[in-house]
């Protein structure tokens, strides 16, 4: 009767983990959204300057894709949800696997 | 002709002529038919307040079929399904939803000649337009940078004989509206 507490416990902890884990924004280029249209929504969103922002487009533009932000799971895909309302191409994933 | 955006006193303004309205207005509720979620007759009107689908949890919940669609809301994760999908189940109706709303307030901003955007009105326009560019660009095959630059290249109204030709125009048309905003906006940061 004592394996139930354990089992839950366990649960948690591993729940836990995957919340603390970090998360990444990445933002992937398409021959569409105008390198201008970008740049405005990383500095307006984001609140990055404009070198900030003209690099990462940039890299989106040149590489294909980007990292854009990065916190907890919670986070990210509120960046994703505001990402995909501007029409950007946005995906969230595993620091550790972008 | 069109005049393109600029900064004045009053806002970020454009002159547009009337069958250019007509084109975008169409463009717009073309958007807000592939975005409308399909709503039953007797929807609390709270799911879609709140920004969720009252579909979400049932088991014919899916991502979007038309391609066009699926473009203006894509897989979230692209690596792990189940988590795409619940990402859709908590975020996709919200988003539709606010999409919508510029696209039904660009819509209405057609009424008249000159378009006149403040500065919180002027990134939903904008976003309103990228949407419309989207869908275009997904009707035209539009996947490469080769693609863009053939499209771009197309400028002659009189020698537009079929129904591409006619988009490539229209999504030039809209893309050189788009751009003339980004450039005021960027300027007014």
């Amino acid at each position: 009767m004592t394996a139930m507490p354990d089992v839950l416990e366990h649960v948690e902890q591993a729940q836990a983990l995957q919340a603390d884990q970090p998360y990444v924004l990445i933002v992937w280029n398409d021959p569409v959204n105008l390198m201008s249209y970008v740049s405005y929504v990383f500095r307006s969103y984001f609140g990055y300057s404009e070198a900030k922002a003209d690099e990462l487009m940039m890299q989106v533009h040149q590489a294909g894709r980007s990292v854009v932000s990065t916190g907890t799971r919670e986070k990210i895909e509120a960046d994703v949800a505001a990402m995909h309302g501007f029409g950007l191409w946005a995906t969230l994933s595993k620091a550790d696997a972008a | 002709m069109a005049r393109a955006f600029k900064n004045t006193k009053r806002g970020f303004t454009a002159t547009l002529e009337s069958a250019e309205r007509k084109l975008l207005r169409g463009l717009f509720q073309d958007v807000i038919q592939l975005l409308e979620p399909e709503r039953e007759p007797d929807e609390d009107p709270l799911w879609a307040m709140v920004g969720l689908d009252p579909h979400a949890h049932k088991d014919h919940f899916a991502a979007p079929s038309d391609p066009a669609t699926r473009r203006l809301l894509p897989d979230a994760d692209p690596d792990d399904p189940i988590a795409a999908l619940e990402f859709r189940r908590l975020s996709e109706r919200g988003i539709r939803e606010r999409k919508i709303g510029a696209l039904r307030e660009a819509a209405m901003l057609m009424d008249s000649a000159t378009i006149v955007l403040g500065p919180e009105a002027a990134p939903r326009f904008a976003a309103a337009v990228n949407d419309v560019r989207l869908v275009l660009a997904e009707r035209l095959g539009l996947e490469t940078q080769e693609d863009a630059e053939a499209i771009h290249a197309q400028d002659d109204w009189s020698k537009a004989d079929t129904v591409d030709e006619y988009l490539a125009l229209v999504y030039n048309f809209v893309t050189w509206l788009q751009e003339s905003l980004m450039q005021a906006m960027l300027k007014s940061l």
